[in-house]
Parts: structure tokens; C-alpha cells; sequence
């Protein structure tokens, strides 16, 4: 998204209203400020949300039931203040967080990204003195409205207040809940990724102290407790349990003893323990959105598990292969995890030297009849009639179109590379006719991109009418985030939050704007069921940037010319250069629009 | 997916598999192995894993491309397969986790790169990369043919062994390496 941003002409709905406040001669100020207008630590905007910025004195939102409604609140003040204290008064429950301001190394300012959640009322210092920052005039915080399901329609009033010593300062709030309902299941698969365990022990040096074994139980609470931000913020989470050699991590796979016929499945034990709870849906009990069984899941299945690599060609391959997998069903069968779906999917490039082929971004067409044999494997392990949803996944860029005729009927899952799908995107409508589960992927917004980068990805994997996205690595915000971020945050929606006292993760700006947009598509996808799907489409990227549908799914230039093993990742970003210079960076407020839209559109603003 | 930072990460905050028993034990056990491993190891079929055009783009710098080395690397299925079955069948002569990997010095350069791992990820010398400057110990080997052992990594240890190929010349290092630090079992 490049080129000069495009004020909106249909206006923002979230207005910020300019109140004469209570309480006169007063030192520091009290504002409300818009999701989309990140502040920074000395009492402006980050350079990127700028436009169409204000801070109010007042706010007024609008929302469906059955999701989040969020807006920032800013203390700003040229003196220190032992004793500040926030609280709010609102009906409906609300969320509080502490924004952190990271100092961005590639452009050497702050922003605000990690969420620090804190109870009301809260007391904190002016300047922050963790977040330690040199004339810092400002402290920010990101508060959540939950909306819930059934929420009566109507004007519901809410106060924000500030106390320091006998001194108030209040911003009211109104929030017009519409008799819209956002569904509970996402009409399209936001996913954040990742890797093994390793990021784990770096991130928590305290629950995870001299980590080895004997810090099981921590590491699979942790896992979870991943999941369970993801799911609480309408996104999906992959996380890989092999390496590009093949170990696998403990418990992200039962344990095997024997070889050849012999070769059997010794305990549950491990994988119960972590994957139970999340495969039964009881690990979201405690969530707003309630238990729900994980929709996704890597297998452990690679090269050298569960079959031994070095009985790769030779019968005791496909015996190992096959026994196990069949006792893996019938595992699942009995615990009736029969709505996950359970990707057998090949991580392993060759460049890692683990293996002769490489199973993720395929390039050489030797390496198609791989997966074909794969394939037969898991078949030949499976009875008929199973109800546990085994299914194959690629992870496909250079060769994608080739692949989606070579592999037909073998892949059910297609991850396909965000930007090369453009030159495959034709191919839709056949791999749906097939029932193939379609994403694209690719990487996240940095935190110095304007905030609305955020829904950007969302939005084309809903005008695409594929099923999902995957941000390829989304827990991993570097080895130092909370003094700097390195790349931006671009590896990140979330960080950890050990140093706070938070046993797990905590989220994001860029992850609560995620959701937010997510909460949206859901609800024009109820509308584009009902109506005129183009229609709707059409005004949606028009009140974002502008843009025409035909832009989203074609490209005017196509692909780098000659063979595929001849291109170089240069030769690709030239050829989609015509395709991303079509969408200008969007607005700060261009997803207000789109959620004006959604909500009052479908739901009547009251 | 471009995964190559978090590859790294995991290598250098995996924890790996555990060996059993004392270290002289450990040290023996695996220089027995080194010493079996260079009589097992066909150099020639080693010579022939990485294909001519992996090698060319491994030798070129493209500016616009950080990639195009990685991209294209490729091997010639046979002789990898069985290199890598012996390296496998070498590491199971040891009770505990071991690893034999085979690193090879990259034609025309100082460089080394490794050319097959398994599958516990151990190594006290690889860094991710797809070569890397050839490490100290490794130049040994290739040198004066003799064993080594290296204990730099805490926890680790590794034996060096020399390659040989028909003629006689050393053209690659065998790496028997375990770790100390301990699962409960080997979880496959």
C-alpha cells in the first residue's frame, strides 16, 4: 500500500466532541482519542495516524452485540504525578489496558503496541517510570467495550474519570448498541503462526527458569494460554511441533517405542495434556467467546516421524506409517475430536539440510511426487469411514498454479502466498468445486505503518472470497521488546507479558484492530448472504481506499516471464509492483468508515 | 515461508536431546563412532549430493535477491538419501542421541557448509546459514585427516571426522555430536 492517503468523504462516525472540562486549572489533560490515532509519549500522534486525528473530550461509538467496541484514552501532563488514578463507569464490562510505547529502531520513534492489562480503578505514575522514556508527557490506554450477545439495543452511557489528589476530569461516553449480532464463527480464518518451543524459553526466562523437561506443565500452559489470545481476538493459531530435521517437541505428538511392525504408540500422556484441552474446546471456558474446540492443527507428521527416514522406500515405511496414523485415529476417534481439522503439512525445506526435498514453497517439480505419496500413506492409515478430519496442507508460492492441478484431490488445504496468488486467483472457483479450503499468507504491518494497515489482509481474504490468512510468524516481537522493536514488530501481534506478572501473552494494538475488522467482515458477510454480495463488496473497498473490486483480484502485469526456476524473488516483486501501487495507503479512518457501514447499515443506529 | 530468523532462534534456544552416562564415557562412545564413520562414508556419493546448479547460485551474489541461494538450492536425491541413511545407522550405534552430520568445504571458497543434519538439530558449529566460514576444528580435519574433539557449546560434544573419496583425498567432515541437556526419553 503505497502513495498519498485519501480523506474519506462519508465521515466518521466515531465522533470525538469537544467538552468544557469540569474542573478548571487543572495541569494535565484528559482526552479520548479514536482506535485508529495511536498517540505517542509526548502528547501528539504517531506520525503515520495523523490524519484526521482529534482529541476529544468526549466519545461516542457504535456496535454490535456479541463483540468489542474500543477506543484510547491519553493523559497528558508536563508535571509528575505521583497519584494518578483511572476508573470508568459503564454498564457493560469493560477491559483496560496500559499501551506501552516501544521505540521503533527503524525509524527511531515510539509507538504504542503491547497492552498491558490493568483493573480499575488504577493508580499509576506520571512520566511511566518502567516504560522509562526521556520527556515523556503522556500516558496512554486502549479500552475494550464488550458488547455481549442479546445486549438490549440502545444509547448506552459510560464515564471515564481521572482523580489526581482532590482534582476530576471526566470524558463521557456514549456507545449506540445496534441490533446487529456478529456471528460467532469468523466468515474468514485470521491465523498467526509459528515455530516449535524455542521462542518460548527466550520469552519466559522466569516460569521457564533452566528450562528442560521438568518445565513441562509451564510450557503447555503457556501454549495455551497462546491459543486462548488468539481465539479471544478472533484469530486462529498454528504452532508447528517438528523442526526442518525432524525432532519434535514433546508432547506435540504421542510417544512411539518399537520399529517396523513392532513400532506402536506407547503413551497419550504428553499430547493429552496439552492438546486435550484445546481439541475438547474446555481450554476457552473462561473467554468471552466461550469453549470451542481449535478449528486447526499441525500434525506431527514429517519426514522422520512417524515412520523412521531411514526406512524411507523400503516396506517398513509405510508399516510404520500406517500403523501409528491408524492408531492416531482411532485415538481421536474415541475422544470424539472430530471437528478439529488435522493438517498433515511438510515444513521442511532443503536448505536446512534435514532432507532431500522440500515440503513448504515447493520450486522443483520432483518434489510434487512427495506429497503424492504422502498422500497414500495417510490414506492407507485411515478406515473409510472415519470421522476425524485428517487433511493435507501445502504451503505454495512459485509453483502454485502447477501444484493446484498436479495435487489435485490429494491437498485440501491451500496456503498460498498473499501476493503470487494474485496470478492464480482464477483457479477459485475449481478448487471450491473440489471443496478445498483456500488461504493466502504473508507477513504483518509494522507498528510504524499506519494502524489500518492491519486490515488490510482481512479485507483482500474476504473480496477474494478465500477462506483465510495466515500471518506467517506472529509471537516473536525479538529479544528485547519493551526497550526496542528491531524490525517493527512485524513478527509479532502479541508479546509476552512475564515482566508484568501476566502468566502468558499479552496482545496488541495491531491484534485488537485485527479483531475489530474481523468482527466487521463478519457481520457484512451476514449481509452479502442476504443481498447483493458484489454490491457490497464494491461499497466496502470504496469507503477503505477508494479502490474497485476488479483491483483486489486481478493483476494488470503478469508474472515474471520464462521458468519458474528462473525467476528470483526480485523478478516477483517487479511483477506485483503494477498490483500494489493500485492500493494508496489508506486513511486512518478508513476502517471507521467500513464499521460505520457494517453496523448502521445492517444493524440501525439507534 | 521465509523462516530463516526463527530457524536460527530455535537453534540457539532449542534444548536439545540428552546423552546418558560420564563424559569420558560420551567422549569414547563417540569417537568410536567417528572412527567407524569414516570407514562407512562413501566421499564420492558425497561428492555427488549437491547438484552443479545449487553450487553455481551458492557462488553467486545477487543484490536484489538475499534469497536466490536458498531458493535454489537442490540435491541429487540418491546420493543423499544414501549418505543420510548411513549417517542414521551411525548414530544408532550409540545408546543416547546422537547426531552425525556431514559438512563439506564449499568449492572455489573458505567456506564450509553443512551438508546433511538429523534429526535431534545438534551441532556445535552450524549457524543457520547455507555456508558459513569454515570453522577452526572442521579446517583441522580437512588438513591432517586426524579426529578431533571439540566441547565449545556447554553441554555438548562433538567428534570430527574425516570424508574420504576414492582417491584417497579428504573431502569431508563427519559430526558426532550429543548434548547433556536431557529429555525425559527420546520423543520419537
Amino acid at each position: 500500500m503505497k502513495g498519498a492517503g485519501k480523506l474519506r468523504k462519508l465521515g466518521s462516525r466515531l465522533l470525538l466532541l469537544l467538552l468544557v472540562p469540569g474542573i478548571c486549572c487543572w495541569a494535565s489533560d484528559f482526552a479520548a482519542l479514536s482506535a485508529y490515532h495511536r498517540p505517542d509519549p509526548f502528547g501528539g500522534i504517531v506520525a503515520s495516524d495523523q490524519p484526521g486525528a482529534n482529541w476529544g473530550h468526549a466519545i461516542k461509538l457504535i456496535a454490535a452485540r456479541g463483540g468489542y467496541v474500543s477506543f484510547q484514552l491519553v493523559v497528558k501532563s508536563d508535571h509528575t504525578c505521583s497519584n494518578c488514578k483511572l476508573s470508568i463507569e459503564f454498564s457493560q464490562p469493560v477491559e483496560v489496558y496500559r499501551e506501552w510505547f516501544h521505540f521503533n529502531t527503524p525509524d527511531k520513534h515510539y509507538y504504542p503496541d503491547a497492552l498491558v492489562p490493568v483493573n480499575l480503578p488504577y493508580t499509576f505514575q506520571m512520566p511511566d517510570q518502567e516504560n522509562a522514556i526521556s520527556g515523556q508527557t503522556a500516558r496512554a490506554f486502549w479500552v475494550d467495550l464488550w458488547i455481549a450477545s442479546g445486549t438490549k439495543p440502545g444509547l448506552y452511557h459510560g464515564h471515564a474519570r481521572l482523580l489526581e489528589g482532590a482534582s476530576s476530569k471526566a470524558i463521557p461516553f456514549i456507545v449506540s448498541v445496534t441490533s446487529a449480532e456478529i456471528p460467532a464463527q469468523d466468515v474468514v480464518s485470521i491465523d498467526s503462526n509459528t515455530y516449535g518451543l524455542g521462542w518460548l524459553r527466550q520469552q519466559y526466562p522466569k516460569a521457564l527458569n533452566g528450562s528442560d523437561r521438568s518445565n513441562e506443565d509451564e510450557q503447555f500452559h503457556l501454549v495455551q494460554q497462546y491459543y486462548i489470545i488468539f481465539y479471544e481476538n478472533r484469530t486462529t493459531f498454528h504452532i508447528l511441533g517438528y523442526s526442518h530435521a525432524g525432532y519434535v517437541d514433546p508432547g506435540f505428538a504421542p510417544e512411539l517405542a518399537g520399529s517396523g511392525i513392532q513400532k506402536h504408540i506407547v503413551s497419550w500422556d504428553k499430547f493429552d495434556r496439552l492438546f486435550g484441552p484445546l481439541l475438547d474446546g474446555s481450554a476457552f471456558a473462561d473467554t468471552r467467546r466461550g469453549p470451542s474446540p481449535i478449528p486447526f492443527m499441525y500434525l506431527p507428521i514429517n519426514p522422520e516421524w512417524p515412520a523412521n527416514y531411514l526406512w524411507w522406500g523400503e516396506p517398513g515405511y509405510q508399516t510404520e506409517f500406517t500403523n501409528v496414523m491408524g492408531e492416531m485415529e482411532h485415538h481421536f476417534r474415541e475422544k470424539k475430536w472430530t471437528t478439529t481439522q488435522f493438517e498433515m503439512f511438510f515444513n521442511q525445506k532443503k536448505r536446512y539440510k534435514g532432507f532431500e526435498w522440500d515440503g513448504d514453497e515447493e520450486r522443483f517439480p520432483a518434489d510434487y511426487s512427495y506429497m503424492l505419496a504422502y498422500h497414500d500413506l495417510l490414506i492407507k492409515s485411515l478406515p473409510a469411514d472415519t470421522p476425524v478430519h485428517f487433511i493435507m496442507r501445502a504451503d505454495v508460492s512459485w509453483t502454485m498454479g502447477k501444484q493446484m492441478d498436479i495435487l489435485k484431490n490429494a491437498i485440501d488445504l491451500w496456503c498460498a502466498s498473499g501476493g503470487m496468488y494474485v496470478w492464480s486467483s482464477d483457479k477459485l472457483p475449481e478448487l471450491r468445486q473440489r471443496g478445498d479450503t483456500v488461504w493466502n499468507y504473508g507477513g504483518t504491518p509494522s507498528v510504524q505503518d499506519v494502524s489500518v494497515s492491519t486490515a488490510f489482509d482481512p479485507l483482500r481474504t474476504w473480496i477474494r472470497g478465500v477462506d483465510g490468512f495466515e500471518r506467517w510468524l506472529a509471537v516473536d516481537p525479538g529479544t528485547t521488546p519493551f526497550q526496542s522493536l528491531s524490525d517493527g514488530g512485524t513478527e509479532t501481534l502479541v508479546y509476552s507479558g512475564e515482566r508484568f506478572g501476566v502468566e502468558g501473552p499479552i496482545p496488541s494494538i495491531r491484534l485488537k484492530l485485527q479483531r475489530n475488522v474481523v468482527q466487521d467482515l463478519d457481520l457484512l458477510e451476514v449481509e452479502a448472504q442476504r443481498g447483493d454480495r458484489d454490491a457490497i463488496k464494491a461499497q466496502v473497498v470504496r469507503l477503505f481506499d477508494n479502490t474497485s473490486l476488479a483491483q483486489w483480484s486481478h493483476s494488470s502485469a503478469p508474472p515474471p516471464a520464462g521458468p519458474v526456476l528462473d525467476w528470483t524473488n526480485a523478478d516477483i516483486g517487479d511483477a506485483l509492483k503494477p498490483y500494489d501501487a493500485q492500493f494508496p495507503t489508506p486513511h486512518p479512518n478508513a476502517w471507521q468508515s467500513v464499521h460505520d457501514f457494517a453496523v448502521e447499515q445492517f444493524g440501525g443506529a439507534q | 515461508m521465509k523462516a530463516t530468523v526463527w530457524l536460527v532462534l530455535g537453534l540457539v534456544l532449542a534444548v536439545p536431546p540428552a546423552r546418558a552416562g560420564a563424559p569420558a564415557q560420551t567422549e569414547k562412545t563417540l569417537d568410536e563412532i567417528a572412527r567407524v564413520a569414516t570407514i562407512m562414508v562413501d566421499g564420492d556419493v558425497c561428492q555427488h549430493i549437491l547438484t552443479p546448479r545449487a553450487l553455481e547460485h551458492m557462488l553467486k551474489h545477487d543484490p536484489r535477491d538475499d534469497w536466490q541461494a536458498g531458493d535454489n538450492y537442490d540435491v541429487n536425491n540418491e546420493a543423499f538419501i544414501q549418505t543420510k541413511k548411513t549417517l542414521i545407522r551411525l548414530a544408532m550405534i550409540a545408546p543416547f542421541p546422537v547426531d552425525v552430520n556431514l559438512w563439506m568445504p564449499v568449492p572455489t571458497t573458505k567456506d564450509v557448509h553443512i551438508v546433511i543434519r538429523n534429526k535431534y538439530d545438534l551441532s556445535q558449529f552450524w549457524n543457520g546459514d547455507l555456508e558459513q566460514p569454515m570453522p577452526a576444528p572442521v579446517q583441522q580435519v580437512l588438513k591432517t585427516g586426524d579426529r578431533v574433539t571439540v566441547a565449545e557449546k556447554p553441554g555438548m560434544v562433538s567428534v570430527l571426522a574425516p570424508v574420504r573419496n576414492s582417491l584417497g583425498e579428504i573431502v569431508g567432515v563427519l559430526e558426532v555430536v550429543s548434548s547433556n541437556s536431557a529429555p525425559a526419553h527420546d520423543e520419537q
